[in-house]
């Protein structure tokens, strides 16, 4: 009994050390850049966005009409948007190794700019923009969007 | 009589109004759930390198694809098909989409390291090690993801650990030099994600690697 009492802690601080623990909520992206108003808004509370931000799977994006801002995500997707728009990032799976590719986002206003990271080379039907009038599947590609 | 007369008309235009007003919030509701009035474009622009992928508009009444630079389709409603595509001006391009285009961030910045046999790396891509920490420096990058890969050769439980273990040994060597530990996120592929595609069991010098991507 006592042997497994001295064990455990060195199992749990092995498992923190080697980095195998991993997080439940791993981000999804960065901001990179942002100017005017922007907002991430995460359960429900909003954060002005800033410089190196972080954006979840989950969280909306939203620009003032002042406000752009610009996110690159951890396939390389790069994401910007102009004023007066409005997105949710609705699922985010980025783990080659495990087949896990998906990356889906909702747009309901404004003007946002796409250009495919490494999700869609390898899983082509893997990226896909939702609006209120149609359904974007991008192929590898640079693609702007408007909803208005 | 005449003023009952009046009096029953003025009330019936009445009611018709009130229930006239009575009905806009659901039409407004209506619409916003429904999307009638969210008209959608799309327009493909080439990438970076030149090249132009392609895209897929669709909703449940029709289906467009498009691959050619600068190709636009509209769609009006989730009830209308998407039109099929034209070629959009430059200008009515950045006209509409100058603002999103302006603030879009430089694509991430990827680095290759090549290993001779396990951990080691070739030397040239110990070299490398010094381009990567000026771009680190000149992004203030606090973004930088390190992706051990292997070959096929060997079994998968081997060649996560060896990916990992490669992935590990570029981290270390981008700390000591001064990078922040929480900028730096490793992650190991195995053989999954090989750059040049090869059959089980095949030793492919280009595939073992570890991709540093500077954000």
């Amino acid at each position: 009994m006592k042997p497994m009492f001295v064990a455990v802690p060195f199992i749990i601080l092995g498992l923190i050390v080697t980095g195998e623990c991993r997080a439940d909520t791993e981000h999804a992206g960065v901001v990179k850049t942002v100017e005017g108003a922007a907002m991430i808004v995460r359960s429900g509370s909003p954060t002005a966005a800033t410089v190196n931000a972080k954006v979840n799977m989950g969280d909306h994006v939203q620009t003032g009409s002042d406000g752009k801002i610009g996110m690159i995500f951890q396939d390389d997707t790069v994401v910007s948007m102009g004023p007066n728009s409005k997105i949710v990032i609705e699922d985010y799976l980025f783990e080659p190794a495990e087949k896990k590719l998906s990356f889906v986002t909702r747009m309901f206003k404004g003007t946002v700019s796409f250009l495919s990271g490494q999700i869609t080379k390898l899983a082509p039907e893997g990226a896909r923009v939702e609006t209120p009038s149609a359904t974007i599947g991008m192929r590898g590609t640079h693609v702007l969007v408007q909803v208005d | 009589m005449p003023n009952m007369n009046s009096k029953s008309h003025v009330h019936r235009e009445g009611v018709t109004i009130w229930k006239a007003l009575g009905l806009m919030p659901v039409l407004v509701f209506l619409i916003v759930v429904l999307g009638c009035g969210k008209r959608t474009m799309v327009v493909l622009l080439p990438d970076p390198d030149g090249t132009t992928g392609q895209v897929i508009v669709s909703n449940p009444v029709g289906s467009v694809t498009m691959n050619s630079p600068n190709q636009a389709t509209s769609t009006a409603s989730a009830r209308t098909a998407p039109k099929s595509p034209v070629v959009m001006e430059e200008e009515a391009i950045q006209s509409i989409f100058s603002g999103a285009l302006e603030i879009q961030p430089k694509p991430p910045l990827h680095f290759l390291l090549y290993f001779r046999e396990e951990t080691t790396l070739t030397s040239a891509s110990s070299g490398l090690i010094p381009e990567i920490l000026q771009a680190i420096q000149e992004r203030d990058s606090t973004d930088i993801s390190v992706v051990g890969h292997t070959d096929t050769t060997g079994n998968k439980e081997y060649n996560m650990d060896l990916s990992r273990r490669r992935a590990a040994a570029v981290q270390s060597l981008l700390l000591e030099n001064g990078v922040q530990p929480d900028h730096v996120k490793t992650t190991s592929h195995g053989e999954e994600n090989p750059l040049v595609k090869t059959g089980d069991n095949v030793s492919e010098p280009k595939n073992r690697r570890v991709e540093v991507v500077v954000r």
